[in-house]
């Protein structure tokens, strides 16, 4: 952030031409020669505050365990320094700590980038059947004894694609409805997960079990090499991000209102969906369908940051912060017994879910 | 104001001859049941056209497909000669801009970023604001009288405020062609004609070539220059409203006796209905 966010108006703009608010208020602009853009004020106070938070409780989760040290101890550990808790921080919590950044922040911007597309809080990729397909195949693989952890995000891809594909299609009738979207996704999520059962009851017992913590959503035994495909995809995926971050502002208009303003409003809302679709699919791979963080994650990022679409950067923190949290206090709360996170976000999300559905009875848009 | 309104409602174009926009063989469907067939129209340059007709006459589904909202079965909307279907969309933006019949805002989307968004076929992903935008959106929202609620959310706003909004995106567009589909639906009669007013006054001021889809026959006979009559589909007569507003018409297109009068303040035809009302 190099360049100054301008206040004031174009000041060489003439003062004959300059009205109250003719930019959008509360945005800031950026200029880099020819090239201007956009920037929400409150999203990058919002994103600042979220970085903070998200660094304070990342710290947090590398004192705190079976052994706990101090933020000072651990700085020194990050810092390259040498410490008699470099083995525990570095090798044990550090990459679990970066699977779940990694992971929360890939649900945010999957949540995010469906719901904008489906214009419906409730499209997140955990209700309209990605991360279920993405579950099904996994689980399946499991059952026939086919899989490692290095091999599951990318059948998982396979399987979210598919279901996404599947509501698709079902969905389609000439254009895509966002009630019947939705309504289409639970459907086949429902499919799947009886599925995904009748897979977990077809293999062995232990293979269920184990299966049946991955569905659950877990962040156990990730390392580095485990959680590699989804910060490689975080990282493949950063120009489409960018290119939906602007895509965004058209998408969350109506479509014909979209379409007089010159949007290719198929095209952009199959990227958006694709990009999704893929970071929520590579994400439940990685550490299973973390339930409600998709949902929960983007309306959080969206009332806090207060713009009219759903900001995709305070998203992908929030999601991060989120799974971190609620992995710290999994690991902690029952301690030594672990509560898969998916347990926990998942109790926080449902109720979340109610109050949203009870808020968009009594008058207000969800 | 009457100066302008009867210059509109004198002596208008007849059957115009030129034109940008025109619809040429046009058929439209809704999957499989036809609901506009071979239709011929000229939009004539820098006048208000009005599109009228009874309910499911086509009158909607033609402005969509004027604004390829609407793909045509068969026949073609040309834009300069051009056919709109092979046309890229954005450059369609620039010269064809569309308020549908209810546009939906985001949730607590400001009065001054909805505006802004009409700039979007004139930006791009790394050019999202110019001076140029800057203008253009001071402008439509001066005209339409919007500036003094640039900072408020849409969602507050009265029906007729909020229409007034919807106007200045589509002005924000600065196209030379401008579809508006039933602008006035939903609003009480001061914002009706407070709504048809500014219509008006954009196309005497910027010789703006405006397309209207108006419900009531009156309304649309004091505002065009151009009228189009439609009915089951086909255009059933068109021209200046004084010629084509006659007893016979309203019968034909909307199987309604009538009386037509002229309008005691333009001097538009007003079509009065002619039975009394009876009890049965």
């Amino acid at each position: 952030m190099s360049a100054p966010v301008k206040d004031a108006p174009v000041a060489s703009a003439a003062p004959a031409v300059k009205g109250p608010g003719a930019r959008p208020a509360g945005y800031g602009l950026l200029r880099f020669g020819p090239a201007s853009f956009l920037v929400h004020r409150r999203s990058v106070l919002a994103a600042a505050v979220l970085l903070l938070l998200l660094a304070a409780v990342s710290v947090a989760y590398l004192c705190v365990g079976e052994k706990t040290f101090s933020p000072g101890e651990v700085l020194t550990v990050l810092t390259g320094g040498d410490s008699p808790a470099a083995f525990v921080v570095e090798e044990l919590r550090e990459p679990r700590l970066v699977t779940a950044l990694a992971v929360g922040a890939a649900f945010g911007i999957a949540g995010a980038l469906i719901q904008t597309v489906a214009r419906n809080p409730l499209a997140s990729p955990d209700i309209i059947g990605v991360s279920q397909g993405a579950g099904a195949v996994t689980v399946a693989a499991m059952t026939f004894g086919l899989a490692s952890y290095t091999v599951l995000p990318y059948l998982s891809v396979a399987g979210g694609v598919l279901a996404a594909a599947l509501v698709h299609a079902f969905a389609w009738r000439g254009g895509l409805h966002a009630t019947r979207f939705v309504l289409i996704g639970i459907g086949i999520a429902i499919a799947l997960r009886s599925l995904i059962t009748l897979f977990m009851t077809k293999g062995d017992y232990l293979v269920a079990q184990q299966a049946q913590i991955w569905m659950t959503g877990s962040l156990n035994g990730r390392g580095w090499e485990e959680s590699a495909p989804v910060r490689w995809t975080l990282l493949l995926m950063l120009p489409a991000v960018l290119w939906a971050a602007r895509a965004q502002r058209t998408v969350s208009l109506d479509d014909a209102t979209a379409t007089a303003l010159g949007v290719r409003l198929g095209r952009v809302r199959l990227g958006l969906v694709a990009v999704g679709v893929v970071l929520a699919s590579v994400a439940t791979g990685v550490a299973g369908p973390v339930d409600f963080v998709a949902l929960l994650a983007p309306q959080i990022a969206r009332r806090v940051t207060r713009t009219a679409q759903i900001p995709l950067l305070c998203s992908a923190l929030l999601g991060a912060l989120v799974v971190v949290a609620a992995d710290l206090i999994g690991r902690r709360l029952f301690s030594p017994v672990e509560l898969p996170v998916g347990v926990l976000t998942a109790a926080v999300g449902a109720p979340y879910l109610i109050w949203l559905i009870v808020r968009s009875r009594t008058g207000g848009k969800a | 104001m009457s100066a302008e309104t009867s210059a509109a409602t004198g002596t208008g174009p007849g059957t115009a001859a030129g034109g940008r926009l025109a619809a040429r063989g046009l058929t439209l469907a809704y999957e499989s049941r036809t609901v506009v067939e071979d239709l011929d129209l000229v939009v004539p340059d820098g006048r208000v056209t009005v599109i009228v007709g009874p309910n499911a006459c086509g009158k909607s589904t033609t402005l969509r497909a004027l604004g390829r909202l609407l793909k045509p079965v068969r026949g073609a909307v040309l834009l300069d000669g051009e056919e709109l279907a092979k046309l890229p969309t954005k450059r369609i933006a620039r010269s064809i801009g569309l308020l549908p019949q209810t546009p939906v805002a985001p949730e607590a989307i400001t009065v001054a970023d909805l505006v802004a968004r009409g700039r979007q076929p004139h930006q791009a992903w790394w050019k999202q604001w110019s001076e140029e935008d800057e203008r253009a959106v001071t402008e439509a929202m001066a005209r339409t009288d919007v500036a003094g609620l640039a900072d408020r959310s849409v969602d507050e706003l009265s029906g007729g405020q909020r229409q007034r909004v919807w106007i200045a995106m589509a002005l924000a567009q600065e196209t030379d062609l401008l579809l508006l589909d039933e602008p006035t639906t939903y609003l009480d009669i001061a914002h009706q004609v407070e709504v048809l007013d500014l219509v008006r006054r954009l196309n005497r001021a910027r010789g703006r070539t405006v397309v209207l889809v108006l419900h009531d026959l009156n309304q649309a006979a004091r505002y065009a220059d151009h009228l189009i009559a439609m009915k089951a589909g086909r255009v059933v007569a068109q021209g200046a409203p004084s010629e084509i507003v006659t007893e016979a018409m309203v019968r034909d297109v909307f199987g309604l006796p009538s009386v037509v009068v002229p309008d005691p303040v333009t001097g538009s035809p007003l079509v009065v209905p002619g039975a009394p009302w009876e009890e049965s």
